[in-house]
């Protein structure tokens, strides 16, 4: 089956990107590019790498920018997703939601009235059994965002490894904070993964950190060899 | 030892729909409902059949009359309350139904005993059958009850907000 892949160039959707090649073609990625940093929906920093990371997996992108507006953006959405359709042939759509669903309603309605697959390889995952997936495959992923105040700014543009995981699992114990970050507590940014053919090495980052959340914007980025 | 029976024809669909099972059900294995060994069905203690994903209706021509022939605990969600109405004298009628719905309980039952919020992903709904309808939403029989039989359906899906049902039905 040819599907594409709403793609918001973090750890989760690269994962189930994996998952499904296993089992599909993936002949497209989907990415909603959201003005709006609180957005429901889609994940927002670093979101404009997306073309870059789908560049290294040599896969076409197909990157819609929204203002996010509540339920507007689920209409551009729809309309990427048809878009994606008539070009590539795609017959379903392969999300990274795990635990959302207000998330995953939306997007399964949106399938249904497109008469698309929908499929959600990470649903229902425990967060922490999700992080050490994440290792385990070897994602490379960075922290993009910050947006709880159990998480400081030393947490910025570190990589997902064992020892930030034993990390987040701890604060997750006092703090009620979801240590992948389904709760929109953690942003990531995928610079390397199995899938890519090259990996993306960061040469100019910024760390901008107020009021209990921050973010390490990538301001410049270049795709090297492995 | 609990039997998963998957109705998902995509092995991709078993990620979102058996694998949370698991977790909830503890031991268990897992078939296919397309190729499933009668040896199976006898070791089982109690049978789950699963739910798969909204495009997939291949378990509607599939055979599930045995379900006639056991004396089991069986709770079939989704798809499967749709396979299991279908084998005892009910009727699906296309209704689609997404999302997050408030969920009443109307009769007294060992899985459930307050009202309570569900998620719906379904597009056919059950009519008649030997069922007692136990809870409701809506429009919708939300979960059904054999009249004779521990045979019960969930049209929702209680692995994810309610995964209580799930225990309550393995352990009780």
């Amino acid at each position: 089956m040819k599907l594409g892949v709403l793609y918001s160039g973090g750890k989760d959707s690269t994962l189930a990107l994996m998952k499904a090649k296993k089992y599909h073609e993936i002949t497209c990625l989907i990415s909603i590019i959201s003005e709006n940093k609180e957005s429901f929906m889609f994940h927002t920093p670093n979101i404009e790498i997306t073309k870059m990371q789908a560049e290294a997996m040599q896969l076409p992108v197909i990157a819609i920018a929204t203002k996010g507006e509540k339920e507007k953006e689920l209409g551009e959405l729809k309309e990427a997703v048809l878009f994606a359709k008539k070009k590539y042939k795609i017959e379903g759509i392969v999300t990274g939601a795990v635990a959302s669903t207000y998330q995953a309603s939306r997007i399964q309605q949106i399938c249904k009235n497109l008469d698309l697959w929908c499929f959600n390889p990470l649903w229902l995952k425990d967060q922490i059994e999700l992080l050490n997936e994440i290792v385990d495959n070897k994602i490379c992923a960075i922290i993009g965002g910050v947006f709880a105040d159990a998480l400081d700014k030393t947490f910025l543009g570190k990589k997902i490894d064992k020892k930030i995981i034993a990390k987040l699992s701890k604060i997750a114990a006092t703090h009620h904070i979801n240590p992948a970050g389904e709760g929109g507590e953690i942003e990531t940014t995928v610079i390397d993964a199995p899938i890519f053919k090259k990996k993306i090495k960061i040469v100019k980052s910024e760390i901008n950190y107020s009021n209990n959340s921050g973010i390490f914007l990538i301001k410049e980025s270049k795709l090297v060899s492995k | 030892m609990i039997l998963i029976i998957s109705t998902c024809k995509e092995k991709l669909s078993e990620l979102e729909f058996i694998e949370p099972l698991k977790k909830i059900a503890g031991i268990c294995r897992v078939v296919s409902s397309a190729d499933i060994d009668k040896k199976e069905i006898i070791k089982a203690e109690k049978i789950i059949i699963s739910g798969t994903a909204l495009k997939d209706f291949d378990y509607l021509n599939q055979d599930f009359e045995w379900l006639k022939k056991i004396d089991k605990p069986i709770l079939g969600i989704c798809a499967g309350m749709q396979v299991i109405c279908k084998t005892f004298g009910g009727e699906l009628k296309d209704a689609k139904n997404i999302g997050v719905k408030k969920t009443t309980v109307v009769k007294q039952n060992k899985l459930v005993s307050e009202d309570f919020n569900a998620y719906f992903l379904h597009t056919k709904k059950i009519v008649g059958g030997d069922f007692d309808v136990i809870a409701e939403s809506g429009e919708f029989a939300a979960i059904i009850k054999h009249e004779s039989k521990e045979i019960y359906g969930c049209i929702f899906h209680p692995e994810v907000l309610n995964p209580e049902i799930i225990a309550n039905f393995v352990q009780k």
